[in-house]
């Protein structure tokens, strides 16, 4: 492999692992020749060494780190809800100012649209209102396992971010002005009762679920881990 | 061909006979079995393995670093081939009887 990229290769793990292993690692991937197979595993192999530290080595104790033992309740629960926010933000600015340029005369911005440019600009808005809650979600559950945290403040900032986006609604509406200006907000309901449970718990719960999925993947790895 | 698949037995087989290094290693495994580890994956099995007390560094050739099993890597090794050849035999029993 070439010794630049092999070199690169090798910074893609976490600092520790590199302390011990980097040398040899970096003489390994020079001699026991390349390809985008050994490129792939080696990527693949430093991301799981970053999401899941060899038991034992060293760990740094950086200023995130110290940030997540002294204050767990902003690392896990206001952070996340200033990150849901910001991304809210972004994507009812989205579709703020899609409504503004490609339906100028509509009520609402809900309306069918043909248009492949402004599917795809009001796409982009409605990923990230409904990507961000899972991705934050997954962020929380991906630190407080790479953390070693204990399980109770991620797992209140993870139910509190899927309440918030199991039971947000946006809504859309006109001064009564012809052409006036258009507001977005938002608010929080339970919404309609299915079979006794309102259903934005059981979208919260949907959202809840999907986002534990690093934690249940963490505990897969490490039962086979200690298998072996 | 189906290969076998599993990095630290494979990376405690392959010390068995001896002290190697990684490209040793890779090879030898090869020859072993038919798997070829890719370099992530061996040196997280190396990792893990030396961490458990399984297998040890020995000192530096140049850049390569040679490992070693140690007895307790030999008392796992040994008991998982020992559960894998009864699984082994008893399979096959059970496909030569159907």
């Amino acid at each position: 492999m070439n010794p630049r990229l092999a070199h690169l290769l090798v910074r893609l793990y976490p600092h520790p692992w590199r302390e011990r292993y980097g040398v040899e690692f970096e003489a390994l991937l020079q001699t026991a020749g390349g390809g985008l197979r050994a490129s792939a595993n080696v990527v693949w192999s430093a991301l799981c060494e970053r999401v899941f530290p060899t038991p034992g080595l060293k760990i740094e104790q950086d200023r995130f780190q110290s940030l997540c033992v002294r204050a767990p309740w902003g690392m896990f629960g206001l952070v996340p809800l200033f990150l849901l926010a910001v991304a809210w933000f972004v994507a009812l600015l989205i579709l703020w100012s899609g409504w503004k340029i490609f339906l100028p005369g509509a009520d609402t911005p809900f309306v069918p649209i043909d248009d492949m440019r402004e599917v795809c600009y009001f796409n982009i808005g409605r990923s990230l209102y409904f990507g961000a809650p899972i991705l934050i979600g997954w962020g929380i559950g991906l630190v407080a396992i790479r953390q070693r945290s204990k399980a109770f403040w991620p797992t209140v900032g993870l139910v509190l971010i899927a309440l918030i986006a199991g039971t947000a609604q946006v809504h859309a509406s006109r001064t009564a002005v012809p052409v006036g200006l258009g507001h977005i907000s938002m608010s929080f309901i339970l919404g309609h009762s299915v079979h006794g449970v309102p259903d934005g718990l059981l979208h919260a719960l949907l959202i809840l679920s999907i986002t534990l999925l690093p934690w249940v993947v963490g505990r897969l790895q490490k039962a086979l881990y200690l298998s072996t | 061909m189906v290969h076998y698949s599993d990095p630290p037995l494979l990376v405690l087989a392959s010390l068995a006979n001896g002290p190697k290094h990684g490209h040793a290693m890779i090879e030898d495994i090869v020859r072993l079995c038919g798997t070829r580890l890719g370099p992530g994956t061996l040196y997280g099995a190396i990792a893990r393995l030396e961490q458990q007390g399984w297998i040890k560094p020995l000192p530096p050739e140049e850049r390569r670093r040679p490992y070693r099993i140690t007895a307790e890597g030999v008392r796992v090794l040994r008991a998982k081939l020992t559960t894998l050849r009864q699984f082994t035999k008893a399979g096959l029993e059970r496909l030569e009887a159907s």
